[in-house]
C-alpha cells in the first residue's frame, strides 16, 4: 500500500467524508444570520475539504484486495444486528466524488441566486450532501434506508422555499412519489433481513449487503422484493411511467436544486438497481428484466420526443434527463460487461453533462428572469462566451465522439445489441432525435437576429462572470478527459462491474 | 401482606403524590409551579421504585396484581407522559385562569389507573384500573368548563366513553361466566381446553370485548367521539388524551386479546384486521381535509392507533414482537405527539385563539427554533429516519412481516398510509417554512416550562431515532415475563 493510503487507512475516511458536511451543517447553524458572506464561504470551505477528502481516498480503493475499501463496521441497533457498515469500491467512489465535486460546485453557484434565507438554505444543502454520500457508502441495508430518507427532506425544503412560483406543488409531488416508493422498500428490506434471520435463527448481518448476497432463495421473496427495490429506484432514475414529478420538481427547483438533483439524486435510482436490487434478488432481476428493458427503451424514445415539443428550457433539458436516464437502465438490465460499463459511465456523464447545461440554464435565467425559449433568439450575439459554453455541454450531450456523453451511450447500444437487436436499434435512432431538440433548441436561442425580449434587457445581458466559469470549468474539463480516455473511468470501476456481473447471474446458476 | 405493599408501591407513591399536591395546593395558594414541583419529585419517586421492580416478575393480592418489568415499562412511560403533560400545562392553564394543583392531582389519579391496568391478573382488576384511567380523562376534557365546545366534548367524551364501558363489562362478565374464573391465564386455559368451535356465550363476549375495546382506542368506525373531545379540550390536555389513555387501552387490548383471548386469536384476527386497515386509511383520509390543525392531528391520532393495531394482530399471528413493537411505538408516538401538542400550545399564547393551519404561516421566519421542533415532531409522525416514528414504524412493520399471513398485508396497509399521512404532515411544515408570513400573527408563548417540555420531547424523539438499542432491550425483558 502507498503511503497515502496507510495513513488515511488508519482514519475513519468514509465517516468523515459522509459526516464533515453535516458537521459543517451545525457549524453554519451557529453563525449569525447577519452575516451572509460568512456562511457561504463556510459552506463553500466545509464542501470543498468533503472533495478533497474524497480525493485523497480515490486512489487508495483500488489497493485493498477485499472488494471494498476502508470498511467501517460499528454494532449500532444489536438486536436487529443492524450495523453502521460503510465501504467504498471502484462505483461507488466515483459517484462519492461526483457528489463532493457537485455539492462545491451548487454551494458556489448558490452565491449569487440565494439571497433569501441564506443561512438555512446552506444548511440544508450540506445535510443534503451528507444524506446521498451516505446513500453511497452504506452497506447496511437498513443504513442505506435511512440515508435514502434523510435526502428526502433537504431536497423538499429546497425546492419549497427557494423554488419557483410552483414550488409548493412540485415539492409535495416530489416527496410523495418518492416515499411511495421508498416505504414499499422498507416492506422488503425487512421481510428480506428476517428471512435471514429465520433462515439462520440469528439476526446478525441480516441487513448486511455482504451477508445477504446470494442467500435469498425463495422465488416469491425475490419477486415481492424486488418489485419493492425495483418500484423506489425506478421511482429515482425516473424510469417511464413513473418520471412525472421530474420535470416539474426540475422548473420548480432553484439551479443548484436542479443541479444535484439531475446530478447526483438520479444516480441513486441506478445505484440502488447495481448496488442492492439486482445482487441480492438476481432471479426476479432477470425475469423483470425484459419489462425493465421495454420500460427504458420508451422512456429513451418518450422522454426524447416530449423533449422536442417543451417551450420551457428547463423542462426541456429535464425531459432530456428522462431519455438519458433511459440509457442507464437499458444498460444495467442487459446483464453484460459492455451494457453494465456503459450504464455507470452514462450515469457519471450525465452527472456532468446535464449538471453543466443546468448551471447554465441558471445562468442566463439570472440576466433575464425567463426560460420560454420562444422569447429567445440570436443571443450569441451579444453574450459569445455564454454561448459557447451552452454549446460544449450541449454537443456533450448530443453525444458528440471525443466528449465523455458519447461512449457511455454506445456501450450501453453494444450491450444492449448483444441482448436484443432490435432495442438497440431503437435506441440508436433516438440520439438522432436528440440532435434535433438540442440543436433546435440551441439555434432559436442562440442565433438570429436578436430577439427583442433579449435586446429589451439591454445591459443586463451581461457574459458569463469568472465565478460562474469557476463552477463550469472543472465539469467541462472532466468532459473532455473522459471523453478522450473513458477507460481512465471504466478501469476504475472494473472490479465492481465485475462482482456486479458475478452476483446478477448467480440466479442463472442455480 | 407487606410483601403485597412493596409490591403495589408504585401505585400508593402516585396515589400518595395527588393527595400531596392537592395539600400542598392548600398549604401554599397562588403558588403556580409548587404542585407542579410535587408532582414531578412524586413521579420520580415512582419511577425509581417502578425500577427496582423491573427485575422480575412478582405477583400480589392473590395475583390481582402482577408486578414485574412489564408493569415497570409501562409505569415509567407512563411516568414520562404524565411528566411532560406537567411541562407543558400550567402556564397556558394559568392564562387561562384554570386551576393548576386539581390539574396534576387529576393526571396523577390516571396515572393510578394506567399502571393497574398494566398490572392486572384478573378482569376485575383489569376494569378497575381502566375506569380508574378514564375517568380522570372526562374531567379533563371538561376542564374549560366556560367553554362550551370544551363541555361539549367532554359530555360527548364521558357518554359514549361510559357507554362502551358497559359494553366492555357485559362483555367481561360473558367471559368470566362461561371461563369460569377471572384470572386472565386461567381463562386461557379455560378456553384451550374447551378446544376449537366458539360458544355462543364465548363468541357474544368476543363481540361485545371487541367494541369496548375498539371505542377505547378510538378504532374507526368507533372513532367518532375523538375529533370533538379532542378540539373542545385545552391544549395541552388534549395531548394527554390522544396519548395517555390511547396507550393504557392498548395495554388493556394486550391484555384481554393476547392474554386472555390468545387461543381465539384465529377468531379475532380478520375483525382486528379489518379495524386496523379502516381506522388508519379513514383516519388519514380525514386527516387531509382538515384545516383546524388540532382538529388534523385528533384524526391522525386515530390513523396512529391503526398502525398500532398492527402490532396487535401481528402478535396474535404467535409473533412475540408484535407486543413489543406496539411498545415502543407506544414510547415513541407518546414523545411525538406531545412534542406536537407542546408545539400547539405554544402557539396559542393568546386565550381563545384557535390554530389554523393558515395561522402557521411564515412561523418559521419569526420563530426559526419553534417552527424547527415542530418540523422534527412532524417528521418524527411521517415516519422519516433518523426519529422515533420511523423507527416505531419499522418496528411494527417488521413485526407484521414476521408474522406472515394477514398481518403482511396489513405491512403494506400501513406504509401507503404512511405516504399518505406525509401529505398532511408535511403541508404543516410547508405552511411553517415555504408560504409568507401570516396578516395576524399567532401569539407565541414559550414560558420557561414550556419549553423544557418541548426539549424534552425533542430530545427524545430524535433519541430513539439515533439509538433504540437502549429502548428495544427494556421493551424485550418487558414482554419477556
Amino acid at each position: 500500500m502507498s503511503d497515502l493510503t496507510q495513513l488515511i487507512g488508519g482514519l475513519p475516511i468514509l465517516s468523515m467524508i459522509t459526516l464533515l458536511p453535516f458537521a459543517g451543517a451545525l457549524l453554519i447553524a451557529l453563525l449569525p444570520s447577519s452575516r451572509p458572506s460568512l456562511i457561504r464561504m463556510a459552506a463553500l470551505a466545509v464542501s470543498l475539504t468533503t472533495f478533497v477528502l474524497s480525493l485523497l481516498m480515490l486512489p487508495g480503493i483500488r489497493e485493498f484486495s477485499s472488494e471494498f475499501a476502508f470498511s467501517e463496521q460499528l454494532s449500532w441497533i444489536p438486536s436487529f444486528g443492524i450495523t453502521y457498515h460503510l465501504g467504498v469500491d471502484g462505483l461507488s467512489g466515483a459517484l462519492v466524488v461526483l457528489t463532493t465535486l457537485l455539492s462545491w460546485i451548487c454551494i458556489l453557484a448558490s452565491f449569487g441566486p440565494i439571497q433569501n434565507r441564506v443561512k438555512e438554505y446552506f444548511i440544508s444543502f450540506l445535510i443534503l450532501e451528507t444524506g446521498m454520500l451516505g446513500v453511497f457508502l452504506s452497506l447496511d441495508l437498513f443504513l442505506f434506508y435511512i440515508f435514502w430518507e434523510i435526502v428526502l427532506v433537504p431536497m423538499y425544503l429546497i425546492i419549497g422555499i427557494w423554488g419557483g412560483a410552483d414550488r409548493i406543488y412540485a415539492t409535495i409531488k416530489f416527496v410523495l412519489y418518492t416515499l411511495v416508493g421508498s416505504l414499499l422498500m422498507l416492506v422488503a428490506i425487512l421481510a428480506t433481513a428476517f428471512s435471514h434471520q429465520a433462515a439462520t435463527g440469528s439476526w446478525t448481518g441480516a441487513f448486511d449487503l455482504i451477508a445477504l448476497r446470494g442467500t435469498i432463495t425463495d422465488p416469491t421473496l425475490q419477486a415481492l422484493a424486488f418489485g419493492a427495490f425495483a418500484l423506489a429506484f425506478a421511482i429515482k432514475v425516473p424510469m417511464f411511467p413513473f418520471h412525472t414529478w421530474l420535470p416539474d420538481a426540475h422548473v420548480q427547483a432553484p439551479t443548484a436544486g436542479s443541479v444535484i438533483l439531475a446530478g447526483v439524486l438520479l444516480k441513486l435510482g441506478g445505484y440502488g438497481f447495481i448496488r442492492f436490487a439486482i445482487p441480492l434478488f438476481p432471479q426476479a432481476a432477470q425475469d423483470f428484466a425484459p419489462l425493465i428493458i421495454a420500460l427504458s427503451v420508451i422512456a429513451i424514445i418518450y422522454g426524447a420526443i416530449v423533449a422536442i415539443v417543451q417551450t420551457d428550457l428547463k423542462k426541456l433539458i429535464a425531459y432530456s434527463s428522462v431519455s438519458h436516464m433511459g440509457f442507464v437502465t437499458l444498460g444495467i438490465f442487459s446483464f453484460n460487461q459492455q451494457g453494465v460499463d456503459g450504464a455507470i459511465l452514462q450515469m457519471l456523464n450525465h452527472g456532468l453533462i446535464t449538471s453543466g447545461l443546468f448551471l447554465l440554464v441558471g445562468i442566463g435565467y439570472e440576466r433575464t428572469h425567463d426560460r420560454e425559449i420562444a422569447k429567445m433568439g440570436g443571443w450569441a450575439t451579444r453574450t459569445p462566451v455564454y454561448a459557447a459554453l451552452f454549446g460544449f455541454f450541449l454537443f456533450a450531450s448530443v453525444g458528440l465522439p471525443g466528449l465523455s456523453g458519447f461512449a457511455g451511450e454506445f456501450l450501453v447500444l453494444l450491450g444492449a445489441f448483444l441482448v436484443n437487436p432490435m432495442v438497440a436499434g431503437a435506441a440508436t435512432l433516438v440520439m438522432i432525435l436528440a440532435a434535433v431538440y438540442l440543436l433546435w433548441m440551441y439555434q432559436r436561442i442562440f442565433t438570429g437576429p436578436l430577439s427583442p425580449f433579449l435586446k429589451g434587457l439591454g445591459s443586463h445581458l451581461t457574459d458569463v462572470t469568472p465565478i460562474e466559469i469557476a463552477t463550469l470549468a472543472p465539469l467541462a474539463a472532466m468532459i473532455v478527459a473522459f471523453g478522450i480516455l473513458p477507460s481512465l473511468l471504466t478501469n476504475a470501476f472494473a472490479t465492481s462491474v465485475a462482482q456486479f456481473l458475478m452476483y446478477a447471474s448467480g440466479g442463472l446458476i442455480q | 401482606m407487606s410483601g403485597d405493599l412493596l409490591t403495589i408501591a408504585p401505585l400508593i407513591t402516585v396515589g400518595l403524590t395527588a393527595v400531596a399536591v392537592l395539600l400542598s395546593d392548600g398549604l401554599t395558594p397562588n403558588r403556580r409551579y409548587a404542585p407542579i414541583a410535587v408532582a414531578l419529585a412524586g413521579l420520580g419517586v415512582t419511577s425509581w421504585i417502578l425500577l427496582q421492580q423491573s427485575g422480575g416478575t412478582v405477583t400480589a393480592l392473590s395475583g390481582a396484581y402482577i408486578g414485574g418489568p412489564f408493569v415497570a415499562y409501562l409505569g415509567l412511560l407512563g411516568s414520562a407522559v404524565v411528566a411532560i403533560t406537567l411541562l407543558i400545562s400550567p402556564d397556558h392553564l394559568a392564562a387561562r385562569r384554570y386551576p393548576s394543583a386539581e390539574f396534576a392531582a387529576t393526571l396523577l389519579f390516571a396515572l393510578c389507573g394506567a399502571i393497574l391496568v398494566g398490572a392486572s391478573g384478573d378482569l376485575v382488576t383489569l376494569f378497575i384500573g381502566l375506569e380508574l384511567m378514564v375517568i380522570p380523562g372526562y374531567i379533563l376534557a371538561g376542564y374549560a368548563k366556560r367553554d362550551p365546545l370544551s363541555t361539549e366534548g367532554a359530555v360527548k367524551y364521558f357518554l359514549l366513553g361510559s357507554f362502551s364501558s358497559a359494553i366492555l363489562l357485559f362483555g367481561i362478565v360473558l367471559l368470566w361466566g362461561s371461563a369460569g374464573t377471572a384470572s386472565l391465564t386461567e381463562i386461557a386455559t379455560a378456553l384451550t381446553a374447551a378446544g376449537a368451535g366458539l360458544q355462543p356465550a364465548v363468541a357474544m363476549a368476543l363481540a361485545l370485548i371487541t367494541t369496548g375495546v375498539a371505542f377505547k382506542i378510538a378504532a374507526v368506525p368507533f372513532h367518532y367521539w375523538t375529533p370533538d373531545a379532542y378540539q373542545g379540550s385545552p391544549t395541552p390536555i388534549t395531548g394527554y388524551l390522544s396519548v395517555g389513555p390511547k396507550i393504557g387501552a392498548f395495554v388493556l387490548m394486550i391484555k384481554i386479546f393476547l392474554v386472555a383471548l390468545l387461543p381465539l386469536a384465529a377468531s379475532w384476527i380478520p375483525v382486528v384486521a379489518i379495524l386496523a386497515t379502516a381506522t388508519m386509511t379513514l383516519g388519514n383520509l380525514v386527516a387531509l381535509t382538515q384545516s383546524n390543525v388540532k382538529r388534523m392531528l385528533a384524526y391522525s391520532s386515530i390513523a396512529h392507533t391503526g398502525y398500532l393495531m398492527v402490532g396487535i394482530v401481528a402478535a396474535g399471528e404467535g409473533e412475540a414482537s408484535g407486543i413489543a413493537g406496539v411498545l415502543f411505538y407506544s414510547a415513541a408516538y407518546a414523545l411525538m405527539n406531545l412534542g406536537a401538542f407542546a408545539f400547539l400550545t405554544a402557539v396559542q399564547g393568546r386565550p381563545g385563539s384557535t390554530v389554523q393551519l393558515s395561522d402557521l404561516a411564515g412561523l418559521g421566519r419569526k420563530h426559526p427554533m419553534l417552527a424547527l421542533l415542530a418540523a422534527l415532531f412532524l417528521l418524527s409522525l411521517t415516519g422519516i429516519p433518523p426519529t422515533a416514528g420511523f423507527f416505531a414504524k419499522a418496528y411494527v412493520i417488521l413485526s407484521a412481516v414476521q408474522a406472515g399471513g394477514i398481518a403482511s398485508v396489513l405491512a403494506i396497509v400501513a406504509v401507503l398510509n404512511a405516504a399518505i399521512a406525509a401529505f398532511y404532515y408535511l403541508r404543516v411544515v410547508i405552511y411553517l417554512f415555504m408560504r409568507d408570513p401570516a396578516e395576524v400573527e399567532v401569539q407565541v408563548a414559550t414560558a420557561p416550562l414550556l419549553r423544557a417540555g418541548l426539549i424534552v420531547a425533542a430530545a427524545g424523539t430524535l433519541l430513539l431515532g439515533l439509538l433504540p438499542g437502549g429502548l428495544i432491550e427494556a421493551v424485550v425483558k418487558a414482554i419477556a415475563s
